[in-house]
């Protein structure tokens, strides 16, 4: 019997593909879940539920339809395959082991060296690019030696050694292994184009292009992904964070978030138009609360046209107050964050304050957002700040978030959790 | 001339594809001519006359058409090929023309895993069929000098249901001289 189950990863996954053209090999029903509602990447993997079918939280994680559960691609991959593709002898498996080995230790790293800078998600350092590009040529001559006399790398056919490897040099030949490059790689060039031609590899990967001109460091894109022009304090709390995840899991962890970025940017045209409509309308509470007095105009509009169903309310507020020196800094750091989401503006609004004053202060602010999570994962622009904040769902009901939004609206009141007087708000419009 | 030249392919290759091809034995085929062109007969119509319109016609009747070529541009490589094994491969019987064609093949090879490129097609298994006697009797040094033809030989051999009775032409993986181009 075929296996017949769920696979949960985000869009454009290379590490997911191994999967899927796998199941294409085994005739294995595969139902993928990436994008919202069914599955946000960063926040559906977060949740208690699927950690507990999946404790390292990490995508792409595979639940069968009889309830077994397994994560990381690679044995994803092996159980979603027939015996052809995981080898029928001892010797075949292992040599397939061994190939699927090679691609996680020899070809990942220093791809992710070469490629990442050159798509804008990583800095550009000279000396590691180009001790990649030396070490991608061995991989390449390693491999091209192999395949001289052989057709697939292990055996007389397809496997998942093909399957493996093949989808670790995805990114390598769309994007930085121009003809010159790779040109003395036939036999590798022969089997890649061939394996891709495969109808089998065909239905998930599609078309692809093969790199015409090496890609450079793009650095505008970098600024655009992560901005440098705050004072340097400004990046550190963030940083904090990635270094703790970063040693959870291993550093390829880093090209999956890379890469969902990267696969996230085409699709971000209207993150939210999977919702229906709302009665709502954020422009036009904008307007009065622009133009008109706060209190005895805007709030009351604001709690007469709110819909709860189509909108949310969240106190967010900044997890590392110690951090905070400098006032015109934490401003700094608000005004910034703003920017970044930019592209949320038609979608959300919002007043954060920063309280206290220089080496003693907090930031903590009120949020609206379309729908009834928060918007941040939806797309990559909007997750630089968002983890170094911590967010409460409020209910719009109660007399604490009437509370909340009428102080923070207001940039007036008592403020009784803060414990710091009011120093500057901003808002997010 | 005529008397000259090699007979062509045969029935016995046709009844090897019909059996790889999953096809129930009861096609009759005759011989017709000098060379013994096969002909065969059909229930509806007039026979089939010739080696690569009745193997194009298995295929059909196999309902394994993605072996003739997907594209325009595959259909119109697969035509070439059979073509080529007809009229070169069949029609040479010298040491000359052996070599010849063998060269020719190694350096169309190169870039490619099968002869219509990316896909097994029928023109894989024809070639196949009609070099096997050449390649039984290559010594080591010359598979290793056709290295292009040897991988991809050896890759047609072991697909499965094409070799069947034939032998099977042992290949040496590992580089026999290192210096050699």
């Amino acid at each position: 019997m075929a296996v017949t189950g769920t696979l949960y990863t985000y869009p454009e996954n290379w590490r997911a593909f191994k999967a899927l053209i796998a199941a294409q090999y085994s005739g294995a029903k595969i139902k993928v879940l990436s994008s919202p509602p069914h599955f946000h990447f960063g926040q559906t993997n977060k949740t208690p539920e699927f950690l507990r079918k999946f404790p390292v939280g990490k995508v792409p994680a595979f639940e069968g339809d009889d309830g077994f559960c397994v994560f990381e691609s690679n044995a994803i991959a092996y159980y979603v395959s027939n015996d052809e593709l995981r080898g029928s002898t001892k010797e075949t498996a292992a040599e397939i082991v061994q190939w699927v080995n090679f691609a996680d230790s020899d070809i990942v790293p220093p791809a992710s060296t070469w490629v990442f800078p050159t798509l804008g998600i990583m800095h550009y350092n000279k000396q590691a690019t180009e001790f990649a590009k030396e070490e991608v040529r061995r991989v390449l001559g390693v491999l091209d030696s192999h395949l001289r006399t052989q057709t697939f790398l292990v055996g007389e056919r397809v496997s998942l050694a093909d399957i493996t490897v093949v989808c670790a040099l995805l990114w390598l030949y769309k994007q930085v292994l121009e003809p010159s490059f790779r040109q003395p790689f036939v036999n590798v060039n022969r089997w890649f184009v061939t394996c891709l031609n495969q109808p089998q590899f065909k239905a998930v990967l599609g078309e692809v292009q093969l790199c015409e001109k090496m890609a450079q460091f793009d650095a505008k894109k970098f600024a655009e992904t992560q901005p440098r022009k705050e004072p340097p304090r400004k990046e550190k709390p963030p940083k904090e964070e990635k270094k703790k995840e970063e040693k959870k899991a291993a550093p390829e962890e880093e090209l999956d978030e890379c890469e969902q970025a990267l696969a996230a940017e085409p699709k971000v045209k209207d993150p939210f138009a999977h919702l229906p409509k709302s009665p709502f309308v954020l422009d036009e509470f904008k307007r009065k609360y622009s133009n008109e007095d706060t209190l005895t105009v805007a709030l009351p509009h604001f709690w007469e046209h709110f819909d709860p169903e189509g909108w949310s309310l969240w106190f967010a507020e900044y997890r590392f107050p110690e951090e905070l020196s400098q006032t015109f800094m934490s401003c700094n750091l608000i005004t910034g964050m703003f920017q970044r989401l930019d592209k949320l503006r038609k979608n959300a609004f919002a007043s954060v304050i920063l309280f206290g004053t220089n080496n003693d202060s907090s930031i903590s602010g009120v949020w609206l957002f379309r729908g009834q999570d928060l918007a941040f994962p939806l797309s990559p622009d909007w997750q630089v700040d968002y983890e170094s904040y911590a967010w409460r769902k409020l209910d719009p009901a109660s007399a604490e978030c009437r509370t909340l939004v009428k102080e923070y609206f207001l940039w007036e009141g008592e403020f009784k959790h803060v414990g710091k007087p009011f120093n500057q708000g901003k808002i997010f419009k | 001339m005529a008397a000259a030249a090699r007979p062509g392919p045969g029935v016995d290759e046709l009844a090897l594809l019909e059996k790889l091809l999953g096809l129930p034995k009861g096609n009759k085929y005759g011989v017709q001519g000098e060379r013994k062109v096969p002909v065969l007969q059909t229930n509806n119509g007039p026979g089939l006359t010739g080696f690569m319109t009745i193997a194009a016609h298995l295929v059909k009747q196999a309902k394994k058409d993605q072996l003739l070529g997907s594209t325009a541009e595959e259909k119109a490589v697969v035509q070439q090929w059979l073509e080529y094994r007809v009229t070169r491969v069949d029609g040479g019987s010298s040491k000359e023309d052996t070599r010849i064609i063998l060269k020719d093949l190694n350096i169309y090879l190169e870039d490619k895993v099968y002869l219509a490129g990316n896909i097994f097609t029928l023109a894989d298994i024809l070639m196949y069929y009609g070099l096997h006697h050449v390649m039984v009797d290559l010594t080591v040094q010359e598979k290793e000098k056709y290295l292009n033809v040897s991988r991809w030989f050896n890759h047609i051999q072991h697909y499965p249901g094409v070799r069947q009775h034939l032998s099977n032409v042992i290949f040496i993986k590992n580089r026999l001289y290192t210096n050699a181009h």
